[in-house]
């Protein structure tokens, strides 16, 4: 038993013990090591004021695995709304959930205007002010601009007029 | 370091502070901030697809710009009041980004400076007419440069057959 860097012993076997296992040691490094905690505070402490700082409450939109969105100095915060998604493959996803290819959609959009029509509905019995049209469309980067804009005139034709083209800000 | 009270009796000024549970507060909230962080920044352009009435009012001194795709490195500017067109400029480089350039200093230099005697002309709606060798990459790059010359009232022209 050591405290305050003296021994203290119970009796004097155990006091016995102890110096045995000293001159033993002798020689040897100390296999007790002392952590110093004020450097690791220091750290934490950083950390968390780092990451505090950078904490932000806006809303944020998951991305479809494996797109590549386009970048953009003139981002500007995301709103809430449903998010459409063209991916590279050609599917097309609405809130994460697969419609169909997107080749198939631009000629024959029932099913996507359904589910647009679905979501509208829900926002208008849920909200007393008027519809605002706002969808988010994320898009891959190297998809042909043709592609996003006969999706977007399927989406105007549907009242979603207020289009969030998804982009990585710089 | 001790300090004798009024008492007579001493008292401790050196302590220790039990550092366990404020080691303890800290990890969690860096494990809490760091699951929670956001590493990519993703932000939004919008578009304004005009339906109806709800296109934008004509002002006086306003004018549309139509921004009709050729290729990736060629583009063509027009400018329209009350629907016909008062100036067109073709904007053509090598390359894309070479292109992107030109463009801005097309509508710096050509667009506002268009009319000398008003202050600065109002580009009240600029649409984008896409072209199937455009990828949507190249499309919101020339979307960036018509924000960055304060043009906000963008819409990206939708008919089939582009």
């Amino acid at each position: 038993m050591r405290l305050n860097q003296s021994m203290v012993a119970a009796n004097p076997f155990e006091k016995h013990l102890i110096n045995r296992r000293r001159k033993k040691n002798k020689g040897f490094r100390s296999s007790g090591f002392t952590l110093m905690l004020t450097s690791m505070v220091d750290m934490f402490s950083m950390l968390v004021i780092f990451l505090l700082q950078t904490f932000s409450n806006t809303p944020e939109i998951s991305i479809v695995r494996g797109m590549e969105l386009p970048r953009s100095i003139s981002a500007s915060v995301v709103r809430e709304a449903p998010v459409l998604a063209i991916s590279k493959d050609g599917n097309l996803y609405l809130d994460q959930k697969l419609v169909g290819r997107t080749a198939d959609i631009s000629r024959k959009p029932d099913e996507l205007l359904n589910k647009l029509n679905f979501i509208k509905k829900g926002w208008v019995s849920s909200h007393t002010t008027a519809f605002s049209g706002d969808i988010n469309l994320q898009a891959d980067r190297e998809i042909e601009s043709t592609t996003v804009s006969m999706v977007m005139a399927i989406l105007t034709s549907s009242q979603f007029q207020s289009i969030q083209l998804a982009v990585i800000g710089k | 370091m001790s300090r004798r009270g009024g008492h007579g009796s001493k008292k401790e000024l050196e302590f220790e502070l039990n550092l366990t549970s404020f080691i303890d507060l800290l990890s969690t909230c860096t494990c809490f901030l760091l699951i929670s962080a956001v590493w990519v920044q993703i932000g939004t352009v919008e578009i304004k697809q005009s339906h109806g009435t709800e296109a934008a009012a004509t002002k006086k001194n306003s004018f549309d710009l139509d921004l009709v795709f050729k290729n990736p490195e060629e583009l063509r500017l027009n400018l329209k009041k009350d629907g016909k067109q008062v100036k067109s400029i073709e904007v053509k480089s090598d390359t894309n980004a070479g292109m992107l350039i030109k463009l801005n200093e097309a509508i710096g230099s050509q667009i506002y400076s268009k009319d000398s005697k008003a202050k600065k002309i109002e580009i009240a709606v600029a649409t984008v007419t896409p072209k199937s060798t455009v990828n949507y990459g190249q499309l919101i790059s020339a979307l960036d440069v018509l924000r960055k010359n304060q043009i906000v009232n963008i819409g990206v022209l939708t008919a089939r057959g582009q």
